[in-house]
């Protein structure tokens, strides 16, 4: 992975081949980017949480480009605590990019990732990490529930939730939880970059695997006015087209260019003949008529659409070699 | 180095299941005194696409009493394509049967269809000329679409859609199949530069559970034929599909700039304004479709399929 060369590996802070390096049952992945709390006060909270449970576990923070003002405390966690790991990325990734970072160096069985900031009270995250363990999910997602959010926070909430919904078919009430609990193949097989994980028990589910949502006491430290520039919701809209892409139509594009585009080009050919029809039959002259060029810019509208899915069709194609279309579950 | 000359010829018959419980131990009863009587060795690789409901704690019982058969099961319902897929993937058989698991096909059919793939074919499809289904929304259906297939590709099987059918192993490894192709295994595997025979073979009206398709494929299968025909015919030279594709748009452009100069004297600047508008719209497609034509070479260059019109076979047959 290309991403990889990129990291900038403090020495002092990486240990790859220590002899710390034992196996773990638990990796608390956090990805550091955009918005941090005191990151201190992450590790020491969680780090109780998760001793108590007995369970061992190493925690890895996934620094998002480097930002003195988050290394700074990291270094001095890092001094106190050699076995966490962190982890500094040369320049801004996205969190995508920086969870499938930290999922790469981690080594246990289960991976859980937490937000960095408090999204969600830190005892919740042992009731979490019972519900996965017993009920033999592939992955859990908090779940913050009951919300304390303005009403505007929870109107655009909501509005993401149903065009998700909507758009995929699945049924998440908090998608983009940073809080989520999973099985290690779960993160070897997802492929992470972009926005996309904010959506990871939606590529999750469409993998097959089965997800779970668990609701759970949302942190009082969560509240932050959430108004973004007009360009951030755009993104988001995007990232809800590529999903949508993603999960319905990588396989076979022409279902969905080749439909819109025929009715497209059909809705033109329609005007076009009624306009062909009209000059023949001697009603009069059509080259005056806007109607001629809507009509024309239809079909090649359409035909557009489609010749993109026809050479969508091609790049499947080319590359149905080394992909599988099924995941297979067990052999006997 | 050739495969199919083994000294003993194995057979592997492949059967995908979605919700079928009712059928999977009766199936499999037939399949294998099929086996027995086929006098060479043979396995039977049963493949759970998802079920939900009792098939797969069948297929376990089954494959604890039976060494010769393999049950490989899906995390969940992947389509017929994709279990047919991983069934040729797990076959160790040199011969691949596939079939149905609904009880329609008939395993008595399997010794048939080795016979005619011995006579030197390396794809045998069954052809369910007694077709036990319902005529409207099923067999005109695929009357349709069996001969649309036909013109459009130019590998003339009667019944594509048949899952009965049996390959040389080493011909259906090679053909790519993805999305809902089992429908065009015939003509994908000319990729393979298959030689394809079809005989007639038995139907049973369905007696258990229900037809997983429906009458609203048929959109689907068209613009999958659209694909196939692109895939099998042009995809060796994606610019010269695009290329002709945008021909008569480029054709339509300069007869319209064409006949509105010759037209001149009666159209007023208006007039002329829209002519040309639609002209170079029509240019603009043409342009739109071999800049696409480009792409498409790109894509197939930095693929890494090659299609199989640009190969000499790599493995000479020998035939006798």
């Amino acid at each position: 992975m290309e991403t990889t060369g990129a990291i900038v590996s403090e020495n002092d802070m990486q240990q790859k081949k220590g002899p710390s390096r034992q196996a773990v049952h638990l990796s608390i992945v956090i990805p550091v980017s955009g918005r941090w709390g005191d990151l201190r006060d992450i590790y020491e909270q969680h780090a109780k949480e998760i001793s108590a449970t007995g369970q061992s576990y190493e925690f890895i923070f996934v620094l998002d480009g480097p930002d003195e003002t988050a290394l700074r405390p990291l270094r001095v966690l890092k001094l106190e605590h050699p076995e966490i790991q962190v982890i500094a990325l040369n320049r801004w990734f996205g969190e995508a990019t920086a969870l499938a970072i930290g999922f790469e160096h981690s080594r246990g069985s289960v991976v859980l990732t937490l937000s960095s900031y408090f999204q969600v009270e830190p005892f919740e995250i042992r009731r979490l990490l019972e519900q996965f363990m017993k009920d033999g999910y592939d992955m859990v997602v908090a779940w913050r529930h009951p919300r304390i959010d303005s009403l505007f926070n929870r109107f655009q909430a909501w509005v993401f939730r149903r065009l998700v919904a909507v758009l995929t078919g699945t049924h998440y009430h908090d998608v983009s939880c940073g809080l989520r609990a999973m099985k290690r193949k779960v993160v070897q097989e997802i492929h992470l970059y972009g926005d996309l994980h904010r959506f990871l028990p939606v590529l999750a589910y469409e993998q097959g695997f089965k997800v779970a949502e668990l609701p759970v006491q949302q942190s009082r430290f969560d509240l932050a006015r959430r108004i973004y520039k007009p360009g951030i919701y755009f993104r988001r809209a995007l990232d809800v087209l590529t999903l949508f892409f993603l999960v319905k139509f990588t396989k076979k594009p022409l279902r969905f260019f080749g439909l819109v585009g025929s009715a497209v080009s059909l809705s033109g050919a329609v005007i076009l003949g009624y306009l062909g029809l009209y000059r023949l039959l001697g009603y009069g002259a059509i080259a005056g008529r806007p109607l001629l060029i809507l009509g024309v810019l239809l079909t090649v509208l359409g035909l557009q659409l489609f010749s993109i899915g026809l050479l969508g069709e091609l790049i499947v194609f080319t590359h149905a070699r080394d992909r599988k279309d099924y995941q297979i579950e067990e052999i006997l | 180095m050739d495969e199919s000359r083994k000294l003993s010829p194995y057979v592997s018959i492949v059967v995908p299941f979605y919700n079928e419980e009712e059928c999977v131990g009766a199936l499999y009863k037939k399949v294998r005194r099929v086996g027995e009587s086929l006098g060479m060795p043979y396995e039977v690789v049963f493949v759970d696409d998802g079920s939900r409901d009792r098939t797969y704690d069948i297929l376990q019982s089954i494959r604890k009493q039976d060494p010769l058969v393999r049950v490989i099961r899906f995390r969940k319902n992947y389509g017929q394509t994709a279990a047919m897929v991983a069934g040729f993937d797990h076959a160790r058989g040199d011969i691949i049967v596939s079939m149905d698991g609904d009880l329609q096909n008939d395993p008595a059919d399997i010794p048939l269809l080795l016979a005619k793939l011995d006579e030197g074919f390396d794809v045998v499809c069954g052809w369910r000329k007694n077709r036990q289904d319902k005529f409207l929304t099923r067999r005109l259906p695929s009357l349709i679409a069996n001969w649309i297939i036909g013109q459009v590709t130019g590998v003339k099987i009667h019944d594509n859609g048949c899952s009965l059918k049996a390959y040389r192993s080493s011909t259906i490894k090679k053909v790519p199949l993805y999305g809902e192709m089992h429908r065009f295994i015939p003509a994908m595997s000319t990729q393979a530069d298959a030689r394809i025979a079809e005989i007639v073979v038995n139907h049973h009206p369905r007696r258990f559970g229900t037809s997983k398709y429906g009458i609203s494929r048929v959109w689907r299968v068209l613009l999958d034929i659209i694909t196939v025909k692109m895939i099998t015919g042009f995809s060796a030279r994606p610019m010269l599909w695009f290329g002709f594709m945008s021909l008569p748009f480029i054709l339509l452009a300069l007869a319209t700039i064409a006949t509105s100069a010759m037209g001149s004297a009666e159209l007023v600047p208006d007039e002329w304004t829209v002519m040309y508008t639609v002209a170079f719209s029509f240019f603009f497609l043409g342009f739109h479709l071999i800049g696409l034509g480009i792409i498409g070479e790109l894509t197939m260059r930095t693929g890494d399929f090659v299609p199989a019109q640009s190969l000499v076979p790599a493995v000479q047959r020998k035939d006798n």
